[in-house]
């Protein structure tokens, strides 16, 4: 046997158009599939009409014939090299054996020398559209012989049935195959798929839209789309806008979506359709025409990306917006355009005036509400924010169309975009109430500011630090300086502060702003300023200051200049002084002399000048002890009165004052007792202390009745003791009392006269007492005397004096 | 020794210089020898030997210290003492006064009754 022309041994190379011809036969994918009856209703066909008893559908690969259909034979398929199909392929269309055994290509052949013993051999090929030659279809009989023309012919047709069977089974696969493409690709959508006939009705759905829409796939095939998911007024409204923009009428169905479509205006619109329970579904809707090769929409694909997650989350930044007090914003800027806003929440209704949904991006109506002063301003910090990526922060004020002019406050972050341009996150907000508050207290520190440089008193405060905060004018103009940020301690060296006397340095801590702020209230405390080599005399109060919470904040003091009125009093003073001297000499000799003369030194007096003589020559004491009673006030008062403070045992002194007031007393008609006295000390000066008991003393003896008893004692109290003086005399007047300690205070002016007082004596008492440490007072019911008692610290005797 | 007799006494004003010399020439019985200034008390001093000396401390021109400082070079004022009369009758001054030699101190105004008897006590006091 030889072998056919076509290469059959699978050592050969292969040629390309073989190649192309078996991967044309694996596109089919026929081989090795199951019997079918459809097939072998050829095989039959073609044996009963070839009259033989062997028919085949033989598809040859690169190594065997293998049989879809069989007729009269068992074996599925034969190798390649033994098989006539392989010779049939490689001839013309028809191929005919008469008598294998007489055929030097067959007369070897196995399937010739035994089972089946072929004999005749006739087949057509089974030709590709493209073709390529796959098979065949051939009849088999086991004696010689030949097809008439009338069998040929059949053999011819039923091949290409079967060829055409074969490409009709191949696109039925592929159009499987693209169907499940496209449904895989509906269903992995991220929208909801509709897929309409070009009237409208659904023909497909993705998984996607049931449950979008709630209606299971069957509920929505063939009914058109515009009426089963989309509200007919809202088809109304888009009906009408669309009919004016296209300048003729669209119905209010199908039509509102296809419309635009058809004429290669694919729009994407939101449209709020309807669910099966009928609520209200948002979506973006894209609607495409599907085309044919005409170009003509055979149907639509409506596509619906849900909003309600993104308007769930809208909704949300909505009302986190809210409750925001301001307007929240994005702003975007770009080097060479005009800045917009891609989002301002609801606030912008309250900053600016706008309609939320009026608001365009533009910010030119934004900038146009804001106040024309401070526009620059604003251009300005939003140019340097972009420039240096440095947060925004603005107040400025915006004229809103119903509330006026409002003071608002900026503040945003800026973003470098990956395209240069920058966006800010921001928020603006209305401190309009603030900035009238700032405004008011800025104008109330002004008031204060100008109220402290219009006092003639120096105000002085700082802080909790001791830093300087206040100083006026008046302060600076006395100082010759300014507020400056010097450590307290170093206060009365740098201001040039001294004690009262004008020459020695305060020390820090008796610095009065020092004291008050450590918490002292400071009241009359004099000191000097000492500047251009000149004590300027002040008088301080201050007062510790607190914040609302309770915390000292700082302090203040005031300083008064009492330097004229300490020159005028030293002058008064001095006048006093000096009047009281220039009056003692004259009346020190009027005195001496009245007193020889009533001493009857010079001789007897006539009787009748008697009484007028007495009379001079008491008046004339009185008149002396007036001014000794007044040069004391004078020093106590100037501070001059020096005391010599000592230790002293109480009770020699107190026998000593009624030793030495004992005569006064018996020339009133008096008698003094000293009836009890403590071993104790008092800290005192010895002259000052008899000074106090006998201004007592003789007081009691003036107002005591004929033949009255005037009693010393004293008793101890704790750490004091209480020296009294009590007399029998007719008591304090009750309108007298608030006044007994003031100087020339006397029960009735008709006294001072009668009794030979000064009218000083008890106002000379109480600060001399004072002076030593002691407090003065009276007790007195009318009728049953008055007693004056004053007390003072005492000590044990055994202490001793100094 | 003998008692008391010459006082010199230096007083500007002629009306106290007058009742002092009438309180201690009646009451006193002293021989005194009234001069109207430091200037003439030094004067005086020498010639008339006053056995006390009696000085007023204010007095125009030359006052009563400095008038006391001058008549320590001329007489013996261990032997003869000087007493100031003074219208400043603080402590201090006193003390003062004291300290610079004075034997003791009367306060203005005096009473003329008792200044002769205060006179001699000092006196006595000195001559102890």
């Amino acid at each position: 046997m030889s072998p056919p022309q076509a290469p059959t041994d699978p050592q050969d190379e292969p040629s390309t158009r073989e190649l192309s011809r078996l991967a044309a036969l694996l596109r089919y994918e026929i081989l090795d599939t199951p019997d079918e009856p459809v097939l072998d209703d050829f095989t039959q066909l073609a044996a009963r009409f070839c009259d033989t008893p062997i028919s085949l559908i033989s598809l040859v690969d690169d190594r065997r014939q293998w049989f879809k259909s069989r007729h009269g034979l068992d074996v599925s398929e034969t190798p390649r090299q033994i098989s006539f199909c392989a010779h049939a392929i490689a001839g013309d269309d028809f191929f005919e054996i008469p008598d294998a055994s007489l055929d030097p290509r067959f007369k070897d052949n196995p399937l010739v020398t035994g089972e089946p013993h072929i004999r005749f051999y006739a087949s057509a090929p089974l030709v590709s559209p493209d073709g390529y030659k796959l098979g065949t279809l051939c009849v088999i009989d086991r004696k010689p012989r030949l097809l008439d023309l009338e069998q040929r012919d059949a053999l011819k047709r039923l091949s290409r049935q079967v060829m055409r069977l074969f490409e009709e089974r191949l696109l039925t696969s592929q159009y499987a195959e693209q169907a499940a493409l496209h449904q895989a690709l509906l269903d992995g959508a991220a929208s909801a798929v509709v897929v309409t006939r070009a009237d409208g009705r659904i023909s497909r759905i993705n998984a996607l839209a049931t449950e979008l829409f709630g209606y299971p796939e069957d509920a929505l095939l063939g009914r058109v789309a515009t009426s089963v998911l989309f509200a007919p007024d809202s088809l109304e409204r888009r009906a009408a806008t669309l009919g004016a923009e296209l300048g003729r009428a669209i119905a209010p169905g199908f039509e509102v979506l296809a419309a635009a479509a058809r004429e290669d205006r694919p729009e994407i619109r939101e449209w709020r359709l309807r669910h099966r329970d009928g609520s209200e579904v948002p979506v973006l809707l894209s609607v495409l025409p599907i085309h044919d090769e005409r170009q003509q929409a055979r149907g639509y694909i409506l596509s619906a990306y849900d909003l309600a997650l993104q308007e769930n989350l809208q909704l949300r930044l909505h009302r986190i917006t809210a409750q925001v007090p301001g307007m929240l914003f994005q702003y975007h800027w770009r080097r060479g355009a005009l800045g917009a806003f891609p989002y301002v929440s609801e606030g912008v209704q309250q900053i600016y005036g706008f309609n939320v949904a009026d608001v365009t991006p533009s910010v030119e109506p934004f900038l146009n509400r804001v106040h024309p002063e401070d526009r620059a301003a604003l251009v300005q910090s939003i140019r340097e924010s972009a420039a240096q990526l440095l947060p925004w922060h603005l107040e400025h004020r915006v004229m809103h169309p119903e509330k006026g002019v409002l003071w608002v406050e900026g503040r945003a972050t800026p973003l470098r975009q990956p395209d240069g341009s920058v966006l800010w996150h921001g928020l603006v907000t209305d401190i309009s109430e603030r900035k009238a508050e700032q405004l008011e207290l800025d104008r109330q520190q002004e008031m204060n500011r100008r109220l402290l440089d219009a006092l003639s008193e120096a105000v002085v405060a700082c802080d909790e630090h001791g830093k300087l905060t206040v100083f006026n004018n008046t302060a600076r103009l006395w100082h010759g300086l300014d507020a400056h940020p010097v450590p307290p301690e170093r206060w009365p060296e740098f201001y040039h502060l001294c004690e009262a006397d004008g020459v020695t340095p305060l020390a820090p801590e008796r610095v009065p702003l020092m004291r008050a702020l450590r918490g002292e209230r400071i009241r009359d405390v004099e000191m000097t300023i000492v500047y251009n080599g000149r004590p300027r005399h002040v008088l301080v109060n201050g007062d510790p200051m607190f914040s609302s919470d309770g915390k000292q904040s700082g302090a203040v003091v005031v300083l008064h200049d009492i330097t004229e009125r300490k020159r005028i009093e030293q002058l008064q003073r001095d006048f006093v002084s000096t009047v009281s001297h220039e009056l003692r000499t004259p009346l020190t000799s009027i005195t001496a002399s009245l007193g020889l003369i009533c001493g009857r030194v010079m001789g007897d007096i006539p009787e009748h000048l008697q009484e007028l003589l007495d009379i001079s020559h008491l008046n004339s004491i009185r008149l002396s002890a007036l001014i000794d009673d007044l040069l004391d006030i004078d020093k106590l008062n100037a501070g001059k009165m020096r005391f010599e403070l000592a230790r002293e045992p109480l009770p020699p002194m107190l026998e000593q004052a009624m030793r030495s007031n004992q005569g006064y007393a018996e020339s009133h008609g008096a008698h003094i007792t000293l009836s009890e006295c403590p071993p104790v000390a008092v800290e005192v000066d010895a002259m000052r202390l008899q000074q106090v008991l006998s201004n007592l003393l003789s007081n009691a003896a003036k107002f005591s009745p004929a033949g009255g008893e005037v009693t010393l004692s004293a008793k101890r109290h704790g750490d004091r003791v209480r020296i009294s003086v009590h007399d029998q005399g007719k008591g304090i007047a009750r309108t007298f009392r608030p006044r007994v300690f003031q100087k020339f205070a006397q029960a009735d002016a008709s006294d001072t006269r009668q009794q030979g007082g000064t009218g000083l004596g008890l106002a000379i008492s109480k600060e001399l007492v004072e002076r030593m440490g002691g407090q003065i007072g009276f007790d007195s019911e009318p009728g049953k005397g008055a007693c004056f008692w004053f007390e003072l610290p005492c000590h044990e005797p055994n202490g001793g004096g100094r | 020794m003998s008692g008391l007799q010459r006082i010199l006494h230096a007083e500007d004003d002629p009306s106290i210089q007058a009742v002092a010399r009438l309180a201690l020439e009646m009451i006193g019985g002293y021989q005194v020898l009234a001069c109207s200034s430091g200037h003439e008390a030094l004067q005086q001093a020498v010639g008339f030997a006053p056995q006390l000396i009696l000085l007023d401390v204010m007095m125009p021109g030359m006052d009563g210290l400095e008038t006391l400082a001058r008549l320590r070079a001329l007489i013996d004022l261990d032997r003869v003492p000087v007493v100031f009369m003074t219208a400043k009758a603080q402590p201090e001054e006193v003390e003062q006064l004291l300290r610079l030699g004075a034997c003791d101190v009367i306060v203005k105004p005096f009473d003329p009754m008792q200044l002769a008897a205060r006179i001699s006590s000092i006196w006595e006091a000195s001559r102890r």
